[in-house]
């Protein structure tokens, strides 16, 4: 009988401190409200300058998507980012208009190797019309090599 | 995708409140003007394929990384100029200021507190907010002048939903406390906050 009248005390307690609580919350809610209607009642009253200058903030923004929008329409939808890595997708194409100098690294690369990939393919170019033209020479290889050889043509 | 008349309705609605929010933030009304344009043009730019809908969360994340992005140049120009003044032998104090860090209460006994008109309370809530802590300003400014809910709120300032309802417990006490000192009763407020 005891234990039954403690926990009906428990229970009341904790209904009483539930109610505090949220009392108290909206205590802080309300004086939340009527701080922030007088916060809205003073962003009614900003200076000549300061709207002017918000006004030139939100044209210069307005004014930067429309640009960024009609970029995007006249490059007919294919190059959406602005760029030609768009054709690999739309995010690829962000990606790389958002990085701009890892694009640009990219590019001098893919250049470097062609250029490598160029010269490597030349040099064996120029090695194999050395070979044939050797092989299919009257003289022996190593006739070219004989420098008493070479002075002997010259002379003659 | 926004249209520009929808980012245009948007900013118009938002600018005010982003500027004083500001302002209360950094304390310095042209490095405020600067920062919302730059949350305005980086919103246009790097979100404007976002659906309207969506642009109140990103501008307020945006306005609150640029906000920070400020004190930290502050931080670093304020050390610079602590250091140099260092050297030439010059008082410094009060410039190596963390505007991150908990900011106190000072004394505002000067006041006029007799009579309370509303031009004067709105000051001394500004004052107010300037004084309280980055964090819970954040969280009051968002949560209740923004009104978002607990989770956007969380969201934004990148903590949990419990930490955001302390912190705007926190400033609400603070602010009350603040202004009680000025005649609460003048704002119709109840006394019940101080009771606890």
């Amino acid at each position: 009988m005891n234990m039954h009248k403690d926990n009906m005390k428990n229970e009341k307690n904790i209904n009483l401190m539930d109610d505090n609580a949220a009392s108290n919350l909206m205590v802080e809610e309300q004086i939340a409200r009527n701080i922030v209607e007088l916060l809205n009642n003073r962003t009614q009253h900003l200076s000549m300058a300061e709207e002017q200058r918000l006004s030139v903030a939100r044209n210069l923004a307005v004014n930067r998507l429309a640009g960024l929008q009609a970029q995007a329409a006249g490059d007919g939808g294919i190059n959406q980012g602005g760029h030609v890595l768009s054709w690999f997708g739309r995010h690829v194409g962000q990606y790389f208009e958002q990085h701009r100098v890892m694009s640009a690294a990219l590019v001098v690369i893919a250049m470097l190797l062609t250029f490598f990939a160029v010269q490597q393919f030349g040099f064996n170019n120029n090695l194999e019309n050395s070979d044939a033209f050797l092989l299919a020479s009257d003289l022996p290889p190593e006739a070219y090599a004989d420098k008493g050889f070479v002075a002997w043509l010259d002379t003659n | 995708m926004a249209t520009p008349k929808e980012l245009s309705d948007f900013l118009a609605a938002v600018e005010r409140r982003a500027f004083k929010q500001t302002a209360y933030a950094v304390r310095d009304d042209h490095a405020a003007l600067d920062i919302v344009q730059d949350a305005m043009m980086k919103l246009a730019e790097k979100y404007g394929d976002h659906p309207a809908g969506e642009f109140p969360m990103l501008f307020q994340r945006i306005l609150q990384n640029t906000m920070r992005d400020f004190w930290r140049r502050q931080k670093v120009r304020n050390l610079w100029t602590t250091l140099l003044s260092s050297f030439g032998g010059n008082d410094a104090e009060g410039e190596d200021r963390d505007p991150l860090e908990t900011i106190d209460v000072e004394d505002d006994s000067d006041e006029p507190s007799a009579q309370l008109a509303r031009s004067q309370t709105i000051q001394l809530i500004e004052r107010a907010l300037e004084k309280l802590p980055a964090r819970q300003r954040e969280a009051f400014v968002l949560r209740y002048w923004e009104e978002m809910d607990v989770a956007e709120t969380a969201e934004i300032m990148g903590c949990s939903d419990g930490s955001v309802k302390t912190h705007c417990s926190r400033a609400v006490h603070a602010l009350a406390i603040e202004l009680k000192k000025q005649g609460l009763d003048k704002l119709g407020l109840s006394n019940a906050i101080f009771s606890k």
